[in-house]
C-alpha cells in the first residue's frame, strides 16, 4: 500500500536539499513576486474588482498560478530529465512496485513542491491584505489544482522526447492558462472569441473556485470539472508508464 | 536461469536484435561479447524489462520476461552501464531509497555491510557527484547487490575505468559468483570477458554468431595465433590447432611476425574480419 513512498521521499530529499541552495528558492519564485509588486502593489493600487480591493482579487488568482507552475514544472522536468539524461527513473522503474506507486508518488511530490510555493504568496497575502482568509473552496481548488497539474507535469516528462519539449508545452499551454484563465482580471471580461477556450482550461475553475467564500453550486461544478481533469491525466499518465519501453 | 528464444528488436529501421537465442545456467557468468553498437544493451534492456521486444520470448526463472515482469523485477538486479545513481544524494541515501523501494528488511545493516564490502562506507554521507567514476561505479554495485539478486546484470561494468580500479571491481565480481548468483554481464573488453566469464556469447550486428566456454570458442579456431602486418599496412591473423604448426607457418614468413596464445577478439576476428571496438 505504501509502495509509493520511497518514490516520494526520494523527491523530497532532492527538494530539500536544492532548497538550501538560495538562488533556487528565489528563481522559483521571482515571477510571482515579480507579479505580485507590478500588478498588485503597482497598478492595483488603482483599480476595484468585484468591489473590493484588486490585491484581495489578485492574491488567490496569484496562489492558483504559482501552485500550477511549480507542481507542473518540477515533475515534468524531473521526469523527462531523470528518463532520458540521468536515467534514474529507470530504479523507480525496475523496482518491484506498481506503476501506480510510482505515478502517486511523483505527483504527491509535485503537489508539495506546488503547496510549498503557494504557501509563500499565502504568507504574503496575510501581510499585505489584512482581508485575506482562507475558505473550504479555496484549500479544495489549491489541492485539486496541485494535484491537476503535477499529473499533467507527470504525462509531459514522460511523453516528450527531450527537455526543449517539456519547454514548449509550458510556454504554449502553461503560460497562457496563466494569464487568460482568471489570475489577473475575472473570465467575464475575457474577449468573447477566447471564451470558449478558456472554459475549457482547467486553470479557469481553479481560479473561479478559489475565490469562492462559500461553498455554492458553482463551486460543485467547478471541483467536479477539476476532478475529471485529475482523473483522465492520471489515467493517461498511467497507460505511458504501462506501456513504457526504451 | 535464464532462456531467451528468437529475440528481435528493431529501432526504426534498423534490426538491433536479430534472431538471438541461447540459455544461462543457474550460478553461471554469461558474458555477452561485441563491438559497440552490436546490441549488447538492448538485450540488457529487453531481459530486465525495461524494452519490449518486437518478437521472440525471454525467461528468467521460468517468468515470461514480458507477462511477469513485475515477478521478475522481485529477483533481479542491474548495474547498467550509464551512471544512474541521484547525484544530488548522498551515498547512503542512494542505497536507502533503492532498499525502500525494493522492501528490503534490516536495511541499515544490509547498507553497512555492501558498502564496506565495495570500500565506500567511509564516503556514505558524501554526495554521490563528489565521487571519483570508479567509486560510483562501485556503488551502483553495492546498489544492485543490496535487494540480494538470484541475477544480477552487468551492462559494461568497468566501462571508462582504469586498469588498477577495472581488477578490484572483477575480484567483486568474482565474489559474488561465489554466492551461487548468475551473473549476465555484456562487455566489450576482451580480457574482461576472459578473465570473468565461464561461458560468453559473441554478438556482431544483432546476432550471435558464437557461443561457448572461452576454451571452447579457441579450440573451434585454434589456440595459437599468427598475427603480422602484411605489405599493404593491413594486420593478418591466422590460427593454428598447435604451436608447432603455428611456428611452421611463421618460419615460411618473410614479416615480421607475433606467436601468442589466441583471444576471443581473434574468434571475433576470424568470424566477422572486424575488430571490438
Amino acid at each position: 500500500m505504501m509502495d509509493w513512498y520511497p518514490v516520494f521521499l526520494r523527491e523530497l530529499l532532492i527538494f530539500r536539499r536544492r532548497l538550501l541552495k538560495f538562488g533556487y528558492l528565489l528563481s522559483a519564485m521571482m515571477l510571482p513576486i515579480i507579479y505580485f509588486i507590478v500588478f498588485g502593489l503597482g497598478l492595483g493600487r488603482m483599480v476595484q474588482m468585484e468591489g473590493k480591493s484588486y490585491l484581495g482579487f489578485l492574491i488567490p488568482g496569484l496562489v492558483a498560478m504559482t501552485s500550477m507552475t511549480n507542481s507542473y514544472t518540477w515533475i515534468a522536468n524531473s521526469i523527462n530529465l531523470n528518463r532520458l539524461y540521468f536515467k534514474t527513473f529507470q530504479v523507480l522503474y525496475l523496482a518491484p512496485i506498481s506503476y501506480s506507486a510510482i505515478i502517486i508518488g511523483e505527483v504527491l511530490a509535485g503537489m508539495l513542491k506546488g503547496l510549498f510555493a503557494a504557501s509563500l504568496i499565502i504568507v504574503v497575502g496575510f501581510l499585505t491584505y489584512p482581508n485575506f482568509g482562507l475558505s473550504i473552496p479555496f484549500l479544495l481548488a489549491l489541492l485539486l489544482n496541485c494535484f491537476l497539474f503535477a499529473s499533467l507535469g507527470f504525462l509531459v516528462g514522460m511523453s516528450a522526447k527531450g527537455h526543449e519539449e517539456t519547454a514548449t508545452y509550458f510556454n504554449f499551454f502553461i503560460l497562457p492558462m496563466g494569464f487568460f484563465c482568471g489570475t489577473f482580471f475575472p473570465i467575464e471580461r475575457i474577449p468573447e472569441f477566447l471564451k470558449p477556450v478558456v472554459f475549457v482550461l482547467p486553470l479557469t475553475y481553479t481560479n473561479i473556485l478559489i475565490r469562492k467564500e462559500t461553498f455554492d453550486t458553482w463551486s460543485l461544478g467547478c471541483v467536479l470539472v477539476l476532478v475529471f481533469y485529475c482523473v483522465i491525466l492520471f489515467g493517461l499518465g498511467f497507460r505511458v508508464i504501462k506501456n513504457y519501453s526504451e | 536461469m535464464i532462456k531467451v528464444e528468437g529475440l528481435v528488436k528493431y529501432y526504426g529501421k534498423v534490426k538491433a536484435v536479430d534472431g538471438v537465442s541461447f540459455e544461462i545456467k543457474s550460478g553461471e557468468i554469461f558474458g555477452l561479447l561485441g563491438p559497440n553498437g552490436a546490441g549488447k544493451t538492448t538485450i540488457v534492456k529487453i531481459l530486465t524489462t525495461l524494452t519490449k521486444p518486437d518478437a521472440g520470448r525471454c525467461f528468467i526463472n521460468g517468468f515470461d520476461v514480458i507477462e511477469k515482469a513485475y515477478e521478475i523485477k522481485k529477483f533481479i538486479g542491474v548495474v547498467p552501464q550509464e551512471n544512474n545513481l541521484d547525484r544530488d544524494l548522498t551515498v547512503y541515501e542512494n542505497m536507502f531509497i533503492y532498499g525502500k523501494l525494493h522492501k528490503i528488511s534490516q536495511l541499515k545493516e544490509k547498507i553497512k555491510d555492501l558498502l564496506e564490502n565495495v570500500g565506500l562506507w567511509e564516503r556514505k554521507d558524501a554526495l554521490v557527484s563528489k565521487l571519483s567514476g570508479g567509486m560510483q561505479r562501485r556503488l551502483l554495485l553495492a546498489r544492485a547487490l543490496l535487494s540480494d539478486p538470484q541475477v544480477l546484470f552487468l551492462d559494461e561494468p568497468s566501462i571508462g575505468l582504469d586498469p588498477q580500479i577495472r581488477r578490484h571491481l572483477w575480484e567483486i565480481i568474482k565474489r559474488i559468483k561465489k554466492q551461487n548468483k548468475t551473473v549476465f554481464l555484456t562487455t566489450h573488453y576482451i580480457e574482461e570477458a576472459e578473465a570473468l566469464c565461464d561461458r560468453v556469447g559473441i554478438l556482431s550486428k544483432g546476432r550471435l554468431i558464437a557461443l561457448g566456454t572461452p576454451s571452447a570458442l579457441k579450440q573451434s579456431v585454434g589456440l595459437f595465433t599468427v598475427e603480422y602486418t602484411d605489405k599493404e599496412g593491413r594486420l593478418k591473423l591466422w590460427t593454428f590447432k598447435t604451436k608447432e604448426e603455428a611456428y611452421e607457418f611463421a618460419k615460411k614468413n618473410e614479416l615480421p611476425v607475433i606467436i601468442r596464445e589466441t583471444n576471443l577478439e581473434d574468434i571475433f576476428i576470424k568470424l566477422t574480419g572486424e575488430r571490438i571496438e
